[in-house]
Parts: structure tokens; sequence; C-alpha cells
């Protein structure tokens, strides 16, 4: 069922318990993981947290806990499974998730005794009313059930007559089911949901703040949410921001350079470009390598046109950006913006945060989801997934600045990485249309594939790969399809990992129907498939099965 | 040269210098015993040998011998002490039962000495809090540095098995899992490393 007091239905019973955190890996669940944390410091809550990656990693973390703990939080996790049927807990384990995954499980919702979710529920869900999924025929427990559905109390003598009626009434309710269950979006954000916790207990602070803005450009920068309501929540974000900010600018008490300062910025949305040099930046950034198409001889001449146009030298341009002249500096994002409407781009500057303490120490939000998710997903031999987890989560934080560094080198490897595998899959016209879906293969030889096999870079590659195709293509039709693309992941067992996206339109909601698609042409065609990750639209499949799983995909989605 | 392997015995010592205890050294012991009592008897016999011959050539060396016999004693002694000092150490570290591979590296007597610490320690501590009958005692083995909090954050950095806590919960300790345990439970196994204390 859905919570509507945070406060009185999770805080207040969570309040003297020991409670087991079960966190996805995700940088939104570590944001939320840190803010909750920080809230159960405070109140000394004893919690036990462990890192799950997948269904089976939450099945066995269940099973090892279940006895010491009844009362579990899943943050971005759970929630459009049946948890019940799956973890089969006991019946005093209660359940509060909060998840970003959508649609929510009919069950979890309508579940009164186990299951809490932590999800606002004036969002646009569409939840299917309880009588068009459960609603029995029997006359028995018809009429009690309290609904206000429009079919009421009909009389029982005449129900039994229709008997065509019931069958199709059931049907009806097999259909709002599967259709509200068909696609599979994001929406809202874990951390944010706990940062407002924290806030209706008066207990946010700065680091929160922050951990929630991450959270919110997490979810933008992995292209799980629309513009519109990353907007939206960046609104909401500012009124927080600038009720922490109005210390500062009492010029008597002013705070001392260490203290952390959260600051609206109108930013360029070139990434990492604080850090790096700005050609390297422009060069590596989604949204200018594909405007300017810069995989092709023209590209790069649009390049250099639009750095001289802009009056900014190229030894300048390529040198560490802390290193620039404080002449170029100082206008540049404007400069910027102003020659980019020229070449097209209209939206080179994005609404975003950036958090500046000490003297040398200034990040924007979207470094730090970058830096995060690259060590989140590095590919060292051996460090395992939850090695991995703690350095993401450490990196987080304040105190840790190399980690956040090497975190940051490591990001510009990956995109640096993703450039190239970009450019040359186009140049070598690597993605095939199938007809109802254009598809890509990556060789196992192809360099850096490694760091692909992990789902959240394989999935920025996927979307950075369709934005490039949609650009370079000239066939109309080809741009409306979404893409499905496939690398190894493991060569010893002989896996590939698949990952499909939806269309890339100005429009789109980002619905994904790829979750159910995958399961029916695993289905039809018996091939070995692992559906283990929470984002549904991830699957693991043996590389031998590769061409008839394909072949099956063709045939259902044509 | 004389007073080598009593120097020797000094180093042994100093090469550990991060309070670790080597092996008690009985036979460098014992050979610089038994250099110290051939220096004795040479001493002796050239002590007699000067007094009833009038030899006065004789005084250097025995000079010599001497400040070698007590150059020996005073390295002895020394490492002894040094050796005293880090088993004290060890019972702030380990607590009361020390593991048996340090205990391997006392010899019997500094077990002995071992014994006898625990107990005037225990005596003190159980004085304090109410000094007539029925006082409680205070450890003060706990809580080395002043605490901040009573519950602190741990991350775990192996597998140990399941930790039970007083009011009897348990708690599974896996590998990268991260815990907000109350303090003194935590500590002994921060010291062994089984836990790591997380700042952040």
């Amino acid at each position: 069922m859905f919570i509507t007091d945070i406060r009185k239905d999770f805080y207040e019973v969570v309040a003297n318990q020991r409670v087991a955190l079960l966190v996805a890996s995700d940088i939104d669940a570590l944001c939320a993981c840190k803010i909750l944390q920080a809230l159960f410091h405070c109140d000394q809550i004893q919690y036990t947290l462990v890192p799950v990656t997948g269904w089976q990693d939450l099945g066995t973390a269940f099973l090892e806990h279940k006895e010491q703990f009844r009362y579990f939080v899943l943050i971005n996790c759970g929630a459009n499974v049946d948890l019940l049927e799956m973890l089969q807990p006991d019946d005093d384990s209660i359940f509060f998730i909060c998840d970003t995954h959508r649609p929510v499980d009919v069950v979890n919702v309508y579940n009164d005794t186990q299951i809490k979710l932590l999800i606002k529920q004036d969002d646009d869900l569409g939840v299917p009313s309880y009588d068009d999924i459960f609603r029995d025929d029997d006359d028995e427990e018809g009429d009690d059930s309290g609904n206000e559905s429009d079919e009421g109390s009909e009389p029982s003598g005449k129900r039994r007559r229709f008997d065509e009626g019931a069958v199709e009434r059931r049907i009806e309710r097999q259909r709002a089911r599967r259709e509200w269950e068909l696609f599979m979006c994001f929406f809202c954000q874990a951390a944010m949901m706990f940062f407002e916790l924290a806030w209706v207990l008066t207990k946010d602070t700065k680091d929160m703040l922050w951990w929630a803005v991450i959270g919110l450009t997490d979810q933008w920068v992995h292209d799980k949410i629309t513009h519109m309501k990353y907007v939206t929540d960046i609104a909401t974000m500012q009124r927080h921001v600038s009720r922490h900010n109005h210390r500062n600018e009492d010029e008597e008490n002013s705070l001392s350079i260490d203290c952390m300062r959260i600051s609206f910025e109108y930013d360029l949305r070139l990434t990492l470009y604080q850090h790096w040099s700005l050609y390297e930046s422009i060069c590596n950034s989604c949204y200018t390598s594909c405007s300017f198409k810069l995989w092709t001889l023209n590209g790069q001449k649009k390049l250099q046109e639009f750095l001289a146009d802009m009056g900014l030298p190229l030894k300048q341009v390529r040198q560490k950006f802390n290193s620039m002249d404080m002449s170029i500096k100082e206008n540049l994002r404007d400069v910027i913006e102003e020659s980019s409407n020229k070449y097209g781009m209209k939206d080179i500057r994005i609404q975003t945060f950036g958090v500046h303490f000490g003297f040398k120490n200034r990040f924007l939000a979207s470094d730090m989801v970058h830096a995060a998710a690259a060590l989140l997903e590095s590919a060292e031999k051996d460090e395992s997934n939850s090695d991995n987890f703690i350095k993401a989560l450490d990196a987080l934080s304040r105190s840790n600045l190399e980690r956040l560094h090497s975190g940051i080198d490591l990001a510009k490897k990956k995109l640096m990485a993703v450039q190239q595998t970009v450019a040359s899959c186009i140049c070598t016209n690597l993605i095939l249309s199938q007809g109802p879906f254009l598809y890509c293969y990556l060789m196992e030889g192809t360099p850096d594939v490694k760091l692909f096999s992990k789902p959240m870079a394989l999935t920025l590659l996927c979307k950075y790969l369709l934005k490039a195709f949609v650009h370079s293509t000239r066939n109309k039709r080809c741009r409306l399809l979404p893409l499905i693309m496939a690398a190894p992941k493991d060569v010893d067992k002989g896996t590939v990992i698949v990952v499909g996206i939806p269309p890339e339109s100005e429009t789109s909601d980002k619905k994904n129907f790829f979750g159910r698609a995958f399961e029916k042409a695993a289905e039809s065609t018996s091939s070995r498939t692992l559906h283990d990750h929470f984002d549904t639209s991830i699957i693991e499949l043996k590389s031998e099965d590769r061409s008839k799983f394909l072949d099956a995909l063709i045939t259902l989605l044509s | 040269m004389f007073c080598e392997k009593a120097v020797e015995l000094i180093r042994e010592l100093h090469r550990m210098s991060d309070g670790q205890l080597p092996a008690f050294n009985e036979d460098g012991l014992r050979q610089v015993l038994q250099e110290m009592e051939a220096l004795y008897e040479q001493n002796q016999s050239d002590v007699n040998e000067a007094k009833t011959d009038g030899r006065s050539d004789l005084i250097p060396s025995i000079k010599l011998r001497h400040c070698c016999l007590l150059r020996n004693q005073r390295c002895i002694t020394a490492y002894l002490y040094d050796r005293l000092l880090r088993i004290r150490a060890l019972r702030w570290e380990y607590g009361s039962v020390l593991p048996a591979n340090v205990r391997f590296q006392l010899s019997a007597e500094e077990l002995q000495w071992f014994g006898r610490y625990k107990k005037s320690l225990s005596c003190f501590m159980r004085s304090l809090g109410g000094a007539e009958a029925g006082g409680e005692g205070l450890d003060i083995t706990q809580d080395m540095k002043p605490p901040k909090s009573l519950y602190i954050q741990v991350r775990c950095l192996e597998d140990h098995g399941e930790l039970e806590i007083d009011d009897g919960t348990v708690i599974l300790l896996k590998k990268n899992s991260q815990h907000f345990l109350p303090r003194w439970k935590c500590e002994q196994l921060i010291r062994q490393g089984v836990l790591e204390h997380v700042v952040s």
C-alpha cells in the first residue's frame, strides 16, 4: 500500500528497531542510501546495509538476513514484481520499498500488511483500481469489498445468468493488468523522497540536499526522465537550495570558505569540462559530438570553425580548464551559448546545481554523477560488485576527495571509450535495421569492450549511439526506431548482455516496452536467458541463442 | 669483539619497533651470560695476580673487562625491560586472553609476569567506582580514545560469520556490508581488523 505520512508510517515505525537496507546499484539509490544513513545516525537507529545488484542478489541477501531483521527497506528495487511471492517472507516481515521503477506491481499496491510503498501517490501512475483487477466473480464476496467502481452492486440473480458477462469482465481485468504492466519507465527519485522525509523531520542538511540533487541529476544524465520532469524537479530543489542559502547573504556573519555552498547554475552541457580541457570535453560530450557529427571529417572542420568563431585560441582550449586564461573563462558560458545558437545547438546550457567548498573544490552535479557511475562499474578484475559499491558510496562524501578524483579520471576514460565506439560503429555501419528495430552487436575484439559489459555503461553507449545514428542517417523511417544493443559479458561462460532502449524523439516519455518483449521472445525460443536486473530491459543471454532470440523479437514486434 | 652479542639482542628488538614482540631469544641471552662469566673469570685471576705479583700493567685490561661486564649487564637489562613494556601493552591491546601465536613468543617467566600484571590491573579496576564491597569497577581498557558517539558505522572487511549483541540479536558480518552498531561491541573487532570504522 502507499504510505501517506512518511514520518508517521515509516520513520516512527522503525525508530527503535533494527533495519536492513537493501540498496540497488545505481547512483540515485546510493544517494538515497546516504541520506537515510545520515538520518539513522542522527537518531541512532541501528541498521545493516547490503548492496544488491539483481533479483538473485536480493533473494540471497533476504535469506541471509531474514532471521535477524523484521524491517527491510528496499531502495530502487522490488516494486515491479510480486515481492511476497518472490521472497516468501514470514508474516511479520515488513518491507518499505522506495523504488523509481514503474509500473509498480499491483500486488504490491494492494497488499495492506507487509508491503509499504514509499512512493508519492499523486504521480500520474494510473494504477488500475482494485476492482478492475481483483474483484471475484463469486457473489459471496462481491458486494462488501467497499469498492467504488461502476460495476457496483448488481443483484446476484442477474449475475448467474450473465456468464458471458463474467467471462468478458475477466478478460477486461487481464487486459487492464497486462496494459498496466506493459511499459517500464522511471519516475521520481528515491533520493528526493528521503530528502523530503529529512525536511519533514527538520533534520535536513546541505549534504543531504546535495545528495538529493545528485540523485535527480543521475536520472537526467542517464536519460531516465523527461526534460519537463527534470526542469520541474529542479525548481523544487531550487526552493530548498535558496532556503539553505539565505545565510550566505548576510555580510556580517558570512560563512567560512570551507563550508559547503550549493548554488544554482545555468551551466554548459559539456560533460566534466571543469576537470578536463574544453576541447576534450566538447569532443566527448554526447550533445556536442552528435550536433557537430565529430566522427566525420566535416564535423572536425566545423568544430574548428566553431572555436575560431568564438575567438578561442587552440592552445588555450586544449589545456586544462583551470589553467585557461581568466579573460577567456569569464564570459565563456555566454560566448559559447551565442556561437552554438548559430550552429544549431539551442540547448547547450542546462539548469543544474554546483557545489563549492574550500578554495579548490568546485563540482557540478553531473560531474559527481559521472564519477560515481564510473566507480560503480569499474571493470577491474579482482573487484567484486560490492567493492565497487563501497567505493562509489565513499566518493559521494565530502571527505573522500581522492576517491572522487579517481572517479572523475575513470569517467573521462569511459567517455572517451564511448565516443570512440560510437564513431567506429557509425563509420563501419555496424547498426543494422532489422525491421521493427535497429540492432548493433559489439564484437569481442573491440577496444574497451570490457567496460561495456556493465549495464549502466552499455545503456549510456546505447543512448549515445542512437542519438548519433539519428543525426547521421538519411533514412527518415530509421530515425523512429528503437535500438537493441548486445555486448559480450563473460567470455568464459559465453554470455552476452542485451539492452533495449526506446526510440529517440523530442516528446518521448521514456517508456520502454522491451522488458516484456524480451521475456516473450525468450519463452518462445526457449533461449537461456537471465532476467536478473531490476531494470527489465536489460538481460543476459547465451551467445549461441543470440540469433534465434533476435528472430523471435523481430516476429514479435513487427 | 666483546659485547657484540648483547648489542645483537638490542638490535633485534629495535628492528621490530612497532611494538611487536619477537620470540624470546634464549640462545642469545645464554651466550651473553657465558661471555660475562668468561670475562669475570679472567678478571678474577688477573686481579689476584696483580695483587700478589704487583703487576700494575694488568690494571688497564682489568678495567676494560670490567667496562665490558657493565655494558653487557646494561644491554641485557634493557632487553628484558623493553620486552616487559611490550608485554604490558599486549594486555591493553588483546585483552586478558592472549592469542596462541603471541603467547608462543613469551618465555615462562614472562608469562608469569603477565599473569601477575593482569591480576593487579583487574584488582585496580575493581576497586574503582565505589571502594567498599559492592563497587562494580570500571573497565578502563575500553574506550582508549574519548568516544564521540554511542553508535558507530563500521564496514566489514572479511566474512566473519555472526556477531551477537547485547540484546540478543545476531548480526551477519559479510564482506562489504556496512553496519551501525554500538561502539563497545565493535572495538575488539576493529582492533582485530575484521571491521573498519567508517568516518563520513
